[in-house]
């Protein structure tokens, strides 16, 4: 059931390769709509209040070297599983009709998404380390042929920092298996490993290193600004919208869920590093003369909030985290296709050229409004989707970190600085007559960012769909955590009614 | 069907949302044939919908006690997040209140907008706004309410920007939206903080909490600032007061709403929350100190203004700072009694301002004039709304007043000057601004402003008849101090103030004698109210220097440093390869010795231990 949805888009993507030329948008469309409905129905087979794994697949694959074939979804790979399904089927729709080489360019992001849900849900670590490689070649692709000026550099740049990023993995979980004396790479097999305190740390720190690029994390950070600017508009989305996520899912699964101990000795450390993260992204980006350059600080900037959550270690600040991930993954993409949209018509990004779209008969009236409701969202404007998780976050995390996440209240506050700074110069101001005479916008570029605003406002307005996802599951990984968290906030917080509180929470 | 339509006073701000999403359809021109109009009438008659619930279901709430109504919104983790509703006379009569003038805003604005392109935009935000405050009216918790608030920012930003291709409005919404964003974010910060010390967000239960809590004074003081923030901000308070100055860019019939009743909302979160932040003395002297500094300055800014708009919205600073001492010396009636007559005031004077405003096609005080017998409405108006503002009996601000001073006499008595001075002041400034605009002569740009039609005139005075019908409300709903109560020596002493400042204005700018643009003896001084205590200035080198260079530096650390050191990485590397492959000679020889040489080493290596033996 699961491997359908890695197996079928590599069928697609072959059968692409065959189609007429005609048919390629719709057939695209098709294959990755229905690895959308199928992850809903697996959403729907998947039962909320268990933590553990579901719905599990195993077959014996190279038994000398500890390698199966093991897939499991659980409530940290669900909404990653969903919000990939729909952001492919987004980055495919919002294509141009007319874009070079067709087949390859659908057939390989049909294989990002096949290798990306492969990686959430495999349950073997060298599994998992193979998707996380293979999905890096069909990116390599896609942002070195369709990409914009500068492509070759940023594609190069994006391969070389995440192949340290993969060699790092590989070495922690070699490091991890060969140390414990296990004979396979079996996720639940490891989850129990009993290394010394100092072994666990080296180990975390290649783990947090590693996934730290893809996230990224300031300062492994340089890569994303070029990447981003330098991928097309449908790349861009998948890049920050999922991507980014699987960093974050593996410093989640395989940081957190495998080395906890040494996780809460660190954990004072991480929420300083998101902290420095979220304000460093936010303070960059209000510099940016770019508009696809900003937003894409401000998504180093908003995966600092993820961190901050995993870093504070009790229910609400991780389902908060989670919750983040799909928040940022939605609002990322809505904001990269407006901008790539801003770009086609307009014919470019610069903020000091850009002014006045908002006006209603020469501009672009519906992008500009959207573009609003993409950067409130992001500045975290109640009642769209952000809010909730980047709330969850910080109460959570203030009762561990009040300091940290205070600072990180700030960063929001420079999050709508530059958003506010976006929207005067595009969308108000006096549009030129002289140079308006733009492209109508098609409804194929309008839909996409319907369907994201909505996806953005409905989960603003209902978040109990999100966070009910994860909820168990997040529950259970704090509880695995050693006790030796829990007396650290008692301590910290002080008095009877928090403690009970605490409690109640965990 | 009573109790139905109390227990549906939800409702309320259903009925404008609904309005708001509807109009969508026309903003972005999805829908062109019609026009935007449809848009406009179609949230004024959700306004009427929600106005006539309230009206008939306010005295059936007047007659029933508080009710509570729990709506759950989201449960995670521990964190339940349901949405408290308070059902009781003064929640139904805010919302009256507000649905009331949103509904005369919005006929006012069919008149004021009439050829506007912005017409559906405009009105969705309008009915945003009353949503946002019904909705803050009903709702018992400090974290809906944030949200509300913040909401209502956002709201703020694009309802200032309607008229977003002039660059003076696009400054003016993001300065409004920067400056409510950092009050709100310090509220965000006293929300996260409250949850661990008091177990809830819920009003009534926080104000339980704080009777019986014992809580560090250092963490009491520090939380109680920052939910102090967020009200300073929404209210315009000292150094927050900026935004309110410059959202006058925005259009007029949004100002009825603003002035009177949306700088009240964080008026109506201070009063809720008066029992937490009452738990610190430090707070309560700094929201005394604050709102005594904003009512003072705010006054004497007013006087100096040129614009009209901008003298009104200093005057509503001044007066929510008078909310602010009310609130910070427990005397939470005589604030909603205060916010209640200065919200109808406000009304009337912002209509009639703007009746002016719309004819003579100027907002500059030194252009208008002798507009008296031209428009004599406009003119009663007006004087309407100053006698129902200052403690002028027998109109509602005098009773609001005179509670607050008898209050303020038996636990503050030092603050009673500063009241007097600052209701003397805005009589004052009012009567300046009435006389620079009705009295005298007519000037170049008033020669042809007749009175207004109906659609803006008619909101005007029906504002006019409910100023002149506050007290008569206030006495059906006996809050008016029976006569044996009454604090004769303060009402006079208020009366006087009054009167004084009535007077002073009247010979200054009524009278023709003295000759205008009245300079004060020290230039300086004159231009420092006129330029707003020079806080803008003081802004852009303080705060905005500060994070602009910050902003520059990281990006240049960011280009130079961090990615630098990862392109001379790769630099090094592709260098070192170019200079390494020029070792590869093909000679035979050289490999061997390189062999010879690296075996050596290894051996070397291997044998070192023997060789130390």
């Amino acid at each position: 059931m699961l491997s359908t949805l890695i197996w079928f888009p590599v069928l697609g993507a072959i059968a692409i390769a065959v189609l007429p030329l005609r048919q390629l948008k719709l057939a695209a469309l098709t294959i990755s709509g229905v690895v959308l409905l199928w992850t809903l129905w697996i959403a729907n087979q998947f039962d909320f209040t268990n933590p553990l794994l579901q719905l599990q697949e195993y077959l014996p694959w190279l038994e000398p070297l500890g390698l199966h074939y093991q897939l499991g979804v659980d409530g940290l790979s669900l909404p990653m599983l969903i919000l990939n399904g729909l952001l492919t089927w987004i980055a495919i729709y919002s294509g141009r009709e007319e874009i070079e080489r067709p087949r390859l360019f659908y057939s390989l992001i049909l294989l990002v998404s096949s290798a990306v849900a492969g990686a959430f849900l495999a349950q073997n670590l060298l599994l998992f380390f193979l998707f996380y490689e293979v999905e890096l070649v069909p990116f390599y692709l896609l942002i070195s042929i369709w990409g914009g000026e500068k492509r070759n550099y940023a594609a190069m740049k994006f391969l070389l920092y995440t192949a340290v990023s993969g060699a790092l993995i590989l070495a922690a979980f070699l490091g991890l298996v060969w140390l414990n004396g296990a004979d396979s790479f079996a996720y639940q097999a490891l989850m129990g490993q009993s290394l010394p305190l100092w072994l666990q740390i080296v180990l975390l720190s290649f783990v947090l290193v590693g996934f730290g690029i893809k996230i990224p994390l300031v300062p492994l950070h340089t890569w994303l600004p070029d990447t981003y600017v330098a991928a097309s508009a449908p790349v861009a989305i998948l890049l920050g919208g999922v991507l980014a996520k699987l960093g974050a899912y593996g410093i989640f699964r395989f940081g957190l869920g495998l080395f906890p101990d040494a996780w809460a000795t660190l954990a004072p450390g991480l929420a300083t590093w998101a902290t420095v993260s979220v304000l460093y992204g936010a303070t960059v980006a209000i510099a940016q003369k770019d508009i696809k350059r900003m937003v894409a600080y401000s998504s180093i900037g908003h995966m600092g909030y993820i961190l901050l959550g995993g870093a504070a270690m009790n229910a609400l600040s991780l389902v908060g985290a989670v919750a983040q991930m799909v928040a940022h993954g939605l609002i990322l993409a809505i904001l990269f296709h407006l901008v790539g949209v801003v770009e086609t018509k307009v014919g470019t990004r610069e903020l000091d050229v850009l002014n006045g779209l908002m006006n209603p008969v020469r501009g672009l009236p519906m992008v500009s409004a959207l573009l609003v409701l993409g950067g409130m969202a992001s500045a975290g404007i109640p009642g769209l989707v952000g809010f909730v998780a980047e709330f969850l976050v910080f109460q959570g995390s203030y009762a561990v970190f009040p300091l940290q996440t205070l600072l990180c209240v700030v960063g929001t506050g420079l999050t709508a600085v530059y958003f506010v700074i976006l929207l005067n110069r595009t969308c108000f101001g006096r549009l030129d007559n002289a140079i308006a005479y733009f492209p109508k916008v098609e409804w194929r570029e309008r839909i996409p960012a319907l369907i994201l605003a909505f996806t953005i406002f409905f989960l603003g307005i209902q978040p109990t769909w999100l966070v009910r996802l994860s909820e168990s599951t997040t529950r259970s990984m704090v509880a695995a955590v050693p006790s030796l968290a829990q007396p650290a906030i008692a301590q910290e917080e002080g008095g009877d009614e928090v403690m009970k509180w605490q409690m109640t929470n965990d | 069907m009573t109790q139905f339509l109390l227990q549906t006073v939800w409702l309320i701000p259903c009925y404008a949302i609904a309005g708001a999403v509807v109009s969508i359809l026309w903003s972005p021109a999805l829908i062109r044939r019609t026009g935007p109009r449809p848009a406009g009438y179609l949230n004024l008659c959700m306004t009427i919908l929600a106005f006539v619930h309230s009206l008939i279901a306010f005295p059936i709430a007047w007659q029933h006690p508080a009710q509570q109504l729990s709506v759950p919104w989201l449960q995670v983790a521990g964190l339940d997040l349901t949405l408290p509703l308070d059902i009781s006379a003064i929640t139904v009569g805010a919302s009256l209140l507000v649905t009331g003038l949103n509904m005369l805003a919005q006929v006012y604005a069919i008149g004021y907008l009439e050829m506007d392109w912005g017409w559906s935009r405009f009105f969705a935000f309008l009915s945003l706004f009353e949503a946002g405050m019904c909705s803050l009216a009903f709702c018992n918790s400090l974290f809906f309410g944030f949200m509300i608030l913040e909401i209502l920012t956002l709201g703020t930003y694009l309802l200032v920007g309607t008229w977003f291709n002039q660059s003076l409005v696009v400054t003016g919404a993001r300065d409004a939206f920067l400056t409510k964003r950092v009050g709100d974010l310090f509220l965000l910060m006293g929300v996260l903080a409250i949850y661990p010390l008091a177990g809830t967000w819920d009003f009534d239960q926080l104000a339980q909490w704080a009777e019986t809590a014992t809580v560090d004074p250092t963490i009491a003081t520090l939380v109680g600032l920052a939910l102090l923030a967020g009200p300073m901000g929404k209210c315009a308070q000292f150094p927050l007061h900026l935004w309110l100055d410059e959202a006058m860019e925005g259009p007029l019939p949004s100002t009825i709403l603003r002035n009177s009743v949306v700088v009240a909302t964080g008026a109506w979160v201070l009063i809720k929350l008066q029992p937490v932040l009452a738990l610190s003395p430090v707070v309560l002297t700094v929201m005394i100190t604050i709102g005594a500094v904003t009512a003072v300055g705010g006054t004497l800014i007013a006087i100096a203004q040129i614009d009209v708009k901008r003298a009104l919205s200093y005057s509503v600073s001044a007066y929510m700072g008078l909310v602010f001492i009310a609130v910070g010396t427990g005397q939470t009636n005589a604030a909603l009694l205060l916010i209640l007559s200065h919200a109808l005031a406000q009304g009337v004077l912002v209509t009639s301002t703007g009746s002016i405003v719309l004819n003579s096609i100027t907002q500059d005080l030194t252009q208008l004039g002798g507009l008296g017998r031209r428009r004599p409405m406009s003119a009663l108006c007006y004087l309407v709304g100053v006698a129902g503002l200052i403690g002028l009996p027998p109109l509602g601000g005098f009773w609001a007043l005179l509670k607050l001073a008898d209050g303020l006499w038996a636990t503050h008595p030092w603050l009673v000057p500063v009241l007097l001075l600052v209701n003397g002041l805005t009589a004052f400034s009012m009567v300046r601004e009435f006389g620079l605009i009705f009295a005298g002569s007519p000037k170049p740009m008033t020669e042809r402003s007749p009175e207004n039609f109906w659609l803006i005139t008619l909101p005007m005075m029906v504002l006019m008849g409910l100023t002149l019908h506050l007290p008569l409300i206030l006495q059906s709903l006996a809050l008016l101090p029976s006569w044996a109560t009454l604090n004769q020596e303060m009402a006079i002493l208020l009366l006087w103030s009054s009167l004084t400042g009535i007077g002073i204005g009247a010979v200054v700018y009524v009278g023709q004698n003295i000759s205008k643009p009245i300079q004060l003896p020290w230039k300086p001084l004159q231009t420092l109210f006129a330029y707003d205590l020079y806080t803008p200035q003081l802004y852009r080198s303080s705060i905005v220097f500060c994070v602009d260079w910050a902003s520059r530096i990281t990006d240049w650390f960011d280009r130079q440093i961090v990615d630098g050191a990862v392109n001379l990485v790769g630099l090094a590397s592709l260098f070192s390869g170019e200079a390494l492959k020029y070792s590869n000679s093909g000679q035979g020889q050289f490999y061997i010795l390189t062999i010879a040489l690296g075996l050596a080493a290894i051996a070397l290596s291997m044998s070192w231990p023997l060789i130390l033996h």
